[in-house]
């Protein structure tokens, strides 16, 4: 068993899904992996079953926050020593996962995998959004997240018990923000993202500003005055 | 005047309350932000009267109070209305479950008398 748990969350990926997994299998055989499959409507379910991937199968759909939580309490019970988010869809590469796992044994309780270190963010209305992110974090932690919105984050053991257990734990910005405003530190490592081959975005005009309100209104507001539960 | 009072009061006390719950996680953040987004209307409304009255004249109501009623029961009613939605499919994934699990269940059993 190894120490790193990648998590990939699957909700109606029968197109990548294949293709994401046997490239992980076949080139990075030192890391474990497990597939949430997130209730698909869609073959999902019946390609890992038939491939005989490792994969939970969740009856119904939760949403990513449910799915990735299935995904870490599967962590916790394993006892893994760090686990990652890596999307179903094939945008994050496990090449980086070596560089970040690195990162997290420095002592560091998230590490972020960001596209923003080295490089500008491009102006686009997706970036606004990701640069309102950073400024609330930044105003309520007073740490500097480059790259909020990013998937790709790698929890620790003590992180993992958090999330396993807690009730406002998504994989999202706002959980972030509380997390180091709690006092995790958090680090970030630049990693490149691949646009998604097929399938269409889950996030659609309306939805993105529902999510940026959302968030906003966690980050400055509600995270300052949540208690913290499970440690 | 004593009216307003109780009026501020009693708005400040809900958002207290509502703050607590969250507080404790006993509530989701995608749910609480409509509580607290209410809960902050109602201050406003009893420390600024006036927006009542502006937003009473705007509308044609015969009286600011008609306004008010008005305005929250439409607002309670699709939030009920989501409500209703969200109860359907939290109803209608439980049967899924459910259904599953005795299948589960069956097939297990099923399997156990064949070997």
């Amino acid at each position: 068993m190894s120490d790193v748990l990648i998590i990939i969350p699957a909700y109606n990926e029968e197109a990548n899904i294949e293709r994401v997994v046997d490239h992980l299998v076949q080139n990075f055989p030192q890391y474990d992996y497990v597939i949430v499959n997130d209730g698909s409507k869609d073959s999902t379910g019946e390609i890992c079953t038939r491939r005989g991937y490792n994969f939970l199968d969740l009856p119904v759909n939760l949403g990513l926050a449910g799915a990735f939580q299935a995904g870490i309490r599967y962590a916790y019970k394993k006892n893994y020593e760090c686990a990652i988010q890596l999307d179903g869809d094939g945008q994050h590469r496990p090449d980086f996962v070596e560089d970040m796992k690195k990162k997290m044994d420095e002592g560091y309780d998230i590490v972020i995998g960001s596209r923003f270190i080295n490089e500008k963010k491009p102006m686009t209305m997706r970036m606004l959004g990701s640069n309102l992110l950073e400024l609330a974090i930044r105003l309520t932690t007073g740490v500097d997240i480059k790259d909020p919105t990013s998937g790709m984050r790698m929890f620790s053991r003590n992180m993992i018990r958090e999330f396993a257990m807690g009730l406002n734990y998504g994989p999202e910005p706002d959980t972030v923000s509380y997390l180091v405003k709690q006092g995790a530190k958090v680090a970030e490592v630049p990693v490149i993202m691949d646009e998604r081959i097929s399938g269409t975005s889950y996030l659609t005009p309306i939805r993105a500003a529902k999510y940026m309100t959302q968030m906003l209104v966690s980050i400055l507001l509600i995270q300052n005055f949540r208690t913290r539960s499970g440690s | 005047m004593l009216l307003r009072g109780v009026l501020i009061a009693a708005s400040v006390l809900t958002t207290l309350l509502i703050m607590r719950k969250i507080r404790k996680e006993k509530m989701m953040i995608e749910e609480s932000l409509f509580w607290i987004g209410f809960s902050f209307m109602l201050i406003v409304f009893s420390v600024f009267p006036q927006i009542v009255f502006k937003m009473s004249d705007l509308v044609g109501t015969q009286s600011p109070s008609n306004f008010i009623f008005l305005f929250i029961i439409f607002v309670l009613i699709v939030r009920m209305f989501q409500m209703s939605m969200k109860i359907s499919q939290l109803e209608s994934k439980l049967k899924d479950l459910v259904a599953r699990i005795a299948i589960d269940e069956n097939l297990r059993k099923e399997k156990k008398e064949e070997t």
